[in-house]
């Protein structure tokens, strides 16, 4: 775990999360968790219980399919990916999620000279 | 997402439910161990890494429903949540679930038992073997342009061997025969059947043997199979039948089988002999004797053989030069040809259970919706803790569908004594009347399938609404705030469109048992031309005489006859009595294959051929049928005499164009040898009478002398003094003592006869009358339930009405002012409606026209005053409101 305090994440953003994860390759539940981890740098908890729900509404939206496969250390898991559907989605998110950011962040920098 | 793919989720989340539920687990538990290995591998002991690998994954119980819930997997728990809770509303609440599956029980049942009727009688194949295969072949001939005839044994042939879409055809004719022998005389209904004809309708004997091929030599083969009934009620079930004698119209015939239970074709036969065929019925193309059932060979249709046919019947009329222009074959299938005239009356019966059914859910979404008003806020809250909409749609429809199924079980028993009652009051000839189940499985089904229809569809309103549902806006009425203005007058805007269909609904039934009612009416009150009072008449069945019949014998009935009416005359009580070959309103009509007038050349013969009837002298006296010109027939117009002729007014005009004919001649046969007319003078004419069918307008007739001719069968006429039911006993006694072979039958009093002609009219419009009532009923609770919920709603707007000086009396009008507003717009919907529905049913009317203005006025009088009452006495709750406590609601 990381020594700085790590941040909740944002209502809304997990299914994000989990859709840019599995976008960078095929994971089990457990691998999506510590993709995030390692790709928010640990800057991110995610309540790890909250992420199969997450997962399976995802699967249903046809966002992710699942297959049964075997883990890096021989266990049965089940495997998610991208489907088409997702991948389009991670990027309408994506791209709704950066003009906000960069919205926010615009708009916190205001200085009051500039008000 | 998209309904299909849901259904699909759902669909195999119920399918792999268990598995589903493992592979949750395993993935779950998959996730905590792999945490527990990491954390293992970064020094923490085993025991110590798997309760934090459990800590940091979180509720295990929680997350584990909230997957269940994302897999689709709770759809079921929820519903059962949804039913249970459901169950229990309806339960707190018994009063409007008492009337609320009443409602819908009265539709549902009346529905479903038309139903099952429509479908025994129209719709289920008949119980024979490919039967959708089988047709039935008819004759149509320039000589009775009118009629769809038999066919001739050698068209039979012809068709048989030359049709190539057809696997075969068999033919047979049903007759009347007098069994002795087996108790008093009795008259059976026996088929004379060709070759082939049982292979054809794929039935097994149940005992013994069928006729075989064998059976069918061209000498007279006496054997004969026995229906299961006959064997029952005739041979007291006796195990060794087989062999036993038969004696029918005098000839032994031996019982070589017994039919199986299930058949039953022709419809009612009691036995079934091989057809005796005697010379000239074997060659004469113009015997249209037999009825022809063909089988299509698999794969082939009606379409395919319509030519073929046309091809046998133009090489039959290059054959035989009798059969003049346009003779043709017509090929029905068997199911159409015995269903078709009932077809329009039993889907109008359909279509009016529909409406009942209709108006039942109707009632029941304005039921659901009143109440639904007072279920807002229990609504509100529970959308505010977070029920989704969808949920909340989904009790609504589940507590309309308990209903229904309610209403649905309860329906299923009503139909099935509605279902028995049918057969009760069904006219006994009415088809298929003996495959009638009480209950079957279509009959269940279909309950089932409209309690179903009919609680989605009347929990289509209030689901609606629940949809609505604006937890803000109810979660303050509760506080005290007002009422949202505008939701509750869309609620009771949707509220008074049900009353509108309902009227309308119950308005079109009202016209349509109205109209057939009124059928019935003017059928029973019809002046068929003739005494009816009085009056007895009765069968006395022979053998029929064969067509080269010799004059010793004719002699013989002739004496015979004579015998028979004296007899009769002389039995106390009896004032007048006259025979005739067939029956007063029995029906039936005998035409000659020749009829000639000597009308001037130039005048068109008419299409509607005139029927012949034989007569005893006195039978118009007797019937009271006037003689409007020349005399009636007396015991002078016997054998040997001149040969004469009466014919009606009707056949008068139609062949001469003037009722002075007495003096006329017509001709029935021509010499055998110079294929001249044989004439007969007509001696007079008489006044027209509905003797063959009330309902239809007397047809040309002419009469000739019984005396002259003579013929087996008698249909018997006794004017007697007394009310006639007790003296037909004493009359077959003196008739035994001199014929103990004869029978006695159909033995019936023309008030009766009458009353029977028309019992199909009156059972359908007794069923209509049932419909508008129960129709009627359900249209007044749903208006007087709608009144009401809409004077409750309003009752604070009256407050302020009648603080600033409305008079009670002006609050009453207004409220039933605009309830009559409704009740008149559905009145008006309804009779347009209900003119363009009627002209359905114009062919079952008589006396009466579909668009009857008296009947349309009428009916909306009554709609307007009884509606006027439902509505008055919520009107009246209004007139009562006290401003100072209606305000202290706002």
């Amino acid at each position: 775990m990381p020594a700085a305090t790590p941040a909740q994440i944002l209502p809304g953003t997990l299914d994000l999360l989990i859709l840019k994860a599995v976008s960078l390759g095929p994971l089990h539940g457990y691998g999506v968790l510590l993709r995030i981890e390692q790709i928010s740098r640990g800057a991110l908890l995610i309540e790890q219980g909250a992420l199969y729900p997450a997962l399976f509404r995802l699967v249903r939206q046809r966002l992710l399919k699942a297959r049964w496969g075997t883990s890096e250390n021989n266990r049965r898991a089940k495997f998610y990916e991208l489907t088409s559907a997702g991948r389009k989605r991670l990027r309408e998110e994506a791209d709704g999620w950066n003009r906000l950011a960069a919205a926010i962040a615009s708009a916190l920098s205001t200085r009051p000279e500039e008000a | 997402m998209k309904p299909l793919a849901w259904l699909r989720s759902v669909a195999s989340a119920l399918l792999h439910r268990s598995r589903a539920e493992d592979e949750l687990d395993e993935e779950l538990r998959a996730h905590i161990s792999s945490r527990a290995d990491d954390l293992e591998r970064s020094g923490v002991p085993r025991p110590e890494a798997e309760r934090r690998a459990r800590l940091e994954f979180g509720g295990y119980q929680k997350f584990k429903e909230e997957c269940r819930e994302a897999l689709g997997l709770h759809f079921f728990e929820t519903l059962a949540q949804d039913i249970r809770f459901g169950l229990r509303m309806l339960r707190k609440s018994p009063g409007f679930t008492a009337v609320a599956v009443l409602t819908l029980a009265l539709g549902i049942g009346a529905n479903t038992a038309i139903f099952s009727v429509v479908n025994a009688v129209l719709l289920r194949p008949l119980p024979l073997k490919d039967s959708s295969r089988i047709l039935s072949v008819t004759t149509k001939t320039p000589m009775f342009p009118l009629f769809n005839l038999g066919n001739s044994w050698p068209a039979f042939q012809q068709i048989r061997s030359q049709a190539a879409s057809l696997e075969d055809a068999a033919v047979y004719n049903t007759t009347d025969r007098t069994m002795t022998g087996q108790g008093g005389p009795a008259q059976l209904r026996v088929a004379s059947v060709s070759d082939g004809f049982f292979d054809e309708l794929g039935t097994k004997a149940g005992q013994g043997r069928l006729l075989r091929p064998g059976d069918h030599r061209p000498s007279e083969n006496l054997v004969a199979l026995i229906s299961d009934a006959m064997w029952r009620t005739h041979f007291g079930a006796d195990p060794a039948v087989i062999g036993r004698t038969l004696v029918l119209d005098g000839k032994a015939y031996t019982v070589v089988g017994v039919a199986s239970h299930s058949f039953d074709f022709p419809e009612k036969t009691d036995a079934w002999i091989p057809i005796a065929l005697t010379g000239a019925a074997e060659s004469q193309p113009t015997y249209f004797m037999f009825q022809m059932l063909a089988k299509l060979r698999r794969g082939r249709t009606v379409q395919q053989l319509t030519p073929e046919l046309d091809t046998i019947a133009k090489r039959m009329m290059h054959d035989y030069a009798d059969l003049g222009d346009g003779f043709s074959f017509n090929a029905t299938p068997l199911l159409e040809t015995r269903v078709q005239n009932l077809r329009t009356a039993y889907l109008v019966l359909l279509g009016a259970s529909a409406l009942v059914l209709l108006l039942g859910c109707v009632n029941l979404a304005s039921l659901l919706l009143a109440r639904g008003s007072a279920r807002q806020r229990e609504m509100a809250m529970r959308a505010a803790l977070g029920a989704s909409r969808s949920r909340l749609m989904r009790q609504c429809f589940v507590e309309s569908c308990l209903i229904a199924l309610g209403g649905g079980a309860i329906g299923a028993l009503l139909a099935s004594s509605g279902v028995e009652l049918f057969r009760a009051i069904a006219p006994a000839e009415t088809p298929r009347l003996n495959e009638m189940a009480v209950v079957s499985s279509s009959l269940l089904l279909w309950s089932v399938a409209a309690s179903l229809a009919s609680g989605i569809l009347s929990g289509l309103a209030p689901a609606r609404r629940a949809a609505s549902a604006n937890p803000h806006d109810s979660l303050k009425e509760n506080l005290g705030g007002k009422q949202a203005a505008g939701r509750t007058l869309s609620q009771l805007r949707l509220g008074h469109m049900l009353v509108v269909v309902e009227i309308a609904l119950a308005f079109i039934l009202l016209i349509g048992s109205a109209l057939m009612t009124q059928t019935v009416s003017n059928l029973l009150h019809q002046d068929p031309g003739f005494r009816t009072d009085h009056l007895l008449t009765f069968d006395l069945p022979r053998p029929r005489l064969s067509f080269d019949v010799d004059d010793a014998t004719i002699a013989r009935e002739i004496d015979r006859l004579k015998k028979i009416l004296e007899r009769t005359r002389a039995v106390p009580g009896v004032e007048a009595v006259a025979a005739s070959d067939h029956g007063v309103l029995s029906s039936r009509t005998m035409m000659h294959s020749e009829l000639h007038t000597d009308a001037a050349a130039g005048r068109e013969v008419p299409k509607r051929r005139a029927s012949a009837r034989y007569v005893s002298p006195g039978y118009f006296n007797l019937l009271g049928i006037r003689l409007l010109r020349g005399r009636e027939f007396t015991e002078q117009d016997a054998k040997g005499a001149p040969e004469v002729a009466l014919v009606n007014q009707a056949m008068a005009r139609a062949y001469w164009g003037t009722p002075d004919v007495a003096g006329r001649r017509i001709s029935l046969e021509r010499d055998q040898k110079t294929k001249q007319p044989i004439w007969i003078d007509v001696v007079g004419v008489v006044d027209d009478a509905r003797d063959v069918q009330v309902a239809n307008e007397p047809m040309p007739e002419y009469y000739l002398p019984l005396l002259q001719e003579g013929t087996s069968s008698l249909s018997m006429a006794v004017r007697t003094m007394a009310e006639p039911g007790g003296i037909a006993q004493t009359i077959s006694r003196e008739i035994w003592a001199a014929f103990p072979d004869q029978p006695v039958t159909h033995v019936s009093t023309m008030t009766q006869t009458i009353s029977e002609s028309i019992g199909d009219q009156r059972m359908r419009s007794t069923l209509l009358m049932v419909f508008a009532g129960i129709g009627f009923a359900l249209a007044l609770i749903g208006a007087y339930g709608v009144v009401s919920y809409s004077v409750a709603q309003r009752i604070p707007e009256i407050g302020i009405r009648m603080a600033l000086g409305a008079t009670p009396d002006g609050v009453l009008r207004m409220v039933l002012r605009q309830s009559m507003v409704l009740v008149a717009a559905g009145v008006g919907i309804g009779g347009g409606a209900a003119f363009g529905l009627t002209r359905v049913i114009a062919s079952q009317l008589y006396g009466v026209k579909p668009g009857d203005p008296a009947t349309f006025v009428l009916s909306t009088i009554l709609v307007l005053i009884v509606a006027c009452l439902a509505c008055y006495l919520p009107a009246r709750r209004a007139m009562r409101v006290d401003p100072m406590v209606a305000l202290r609601y706002e």
